[in-house]
């Protein structure tokens, strides 16, 4: 990687690959609240779905599984990537001014998103056999807890990036 | 589908089953009782095997990387295990765990990290 820093500022490469990460973050979050909104809030059989929330819902939630997978296991590469920076250069001064809690939740996060992580397998497996009637109320639940996964990383990732994130 | 098919579906079946249950408790097993399979020295760029601490001027450990490492080959192999059983003993494993295991297992990671929750 040290050729790449002949050519742009060491910091700027590693706000590049911040900004990746979060950008992948994003298109998970949106995949995952489409397909947890369509197996918890399913638009049923005859239901107009003309509104801007109906239509939300009226999403097949099928269509997000691949994608959810390959969003979450390359976020979480290059969070993993950034984690290595983050444990030198932002968690030391973060408890060095005193921002415990703050810190907590952060590991909070890394931990759930692991189970998350070791959740992919099963939900992949379970999405790919959509029809199969046996499956439906796990693939809710799972689905459904990824995106609550998701949903709180995402936050927990931006409060820390507000605590000693950019310029800091 | 043929019988050879449908035998390897329910062992896929029962493999990333047993893979996504397992994988929640060995983490956080290696979470609390110190278990990473390896540790590694950012500051050093060091790995090492097993728990290492902190050395004097080389920065902190990090574990993380190795609990995930550890708890996805336990799982693994968990996993692999689970899925060479006879489809009788394996049939009735309940798929709610998959989502019902992580779920309970966040009171144990919010006291691990009970250190941070200072008021």
């Amino acid at each position: 990687m040290d050729f790449l820093f002949d050519y742009i500022h060491v910091n700027t490469f590693w706000t590049i690959v911040l900004i990746v990460h979060g950008l992948m973050a994003v298109a998970l979050l949106g995949a995952l609240t489409h397909q947890a909104m369509a197996v918890l809030w399913p638009v049923r059989t005859g239901e107009r779905a003309d509104g801007f929330v109906a239509r939300f819902r009226a999403v097949s939630g099928q269509r997000y599984a691949v994608a959810v997978c390959v969003l979450w296991v390359a976020t979480f590469f290059f969070g993993a990537w950034l984690y290595t920076k983050y444990r030198i250069y932002v968690r030391i001064p973060i408890e060095q001014d005193g921002f415990f809690k703050t810190q907590g939740v952060f590991e909070l996060k890394e931990h759930l998103v692991s189970f998350g992580l070791g959740a992919l397998p099963a939900y992949w497996y379970l999405w790919t056999h959509a029809a199969d009637e046996a499956y439906r109320s796990t693939r809710k639940w799972l689905t459904a807890w990824l995106a609550a996964v998701c949903w709180y990383a995402f936050l927990v990732g931006h409060i820390v990036n507000n605590v000693r994130g950019f310029g800091s | 589908m043929n019988e050879t098919t449908q035998v390897q579906s329910l062992r896929l079946k029962v493999f990333v089953m047993v893979f996504g249950i397992a994988m929640p408790v060995l983490y956080t097993v290696g979470d609390m009782a110190a278990l990473p399979l390896f540790t590694y020295h950012p500051g050093t760029d060091r790995l090492e095997w097993g728990w290492g601490p902190a050395r004097k001027d080389e920065g902190p450990a990090m574990y993380w990387y190795g609990w995930i490492a550890m708890s996805t080959l336990g799982a693994a192999v968990l996993g692999g295990l689970a899925a060479a059983l006879p489809p009788k003993l394996t049939a009735r494993l309940p798929l709610c765990l998959l989502w019902v295991v992580p779920v309970l297992l966040i009171p144990l990671l919010v006291y691990s990290l009970k250190y941070y929750w200072r008021w």
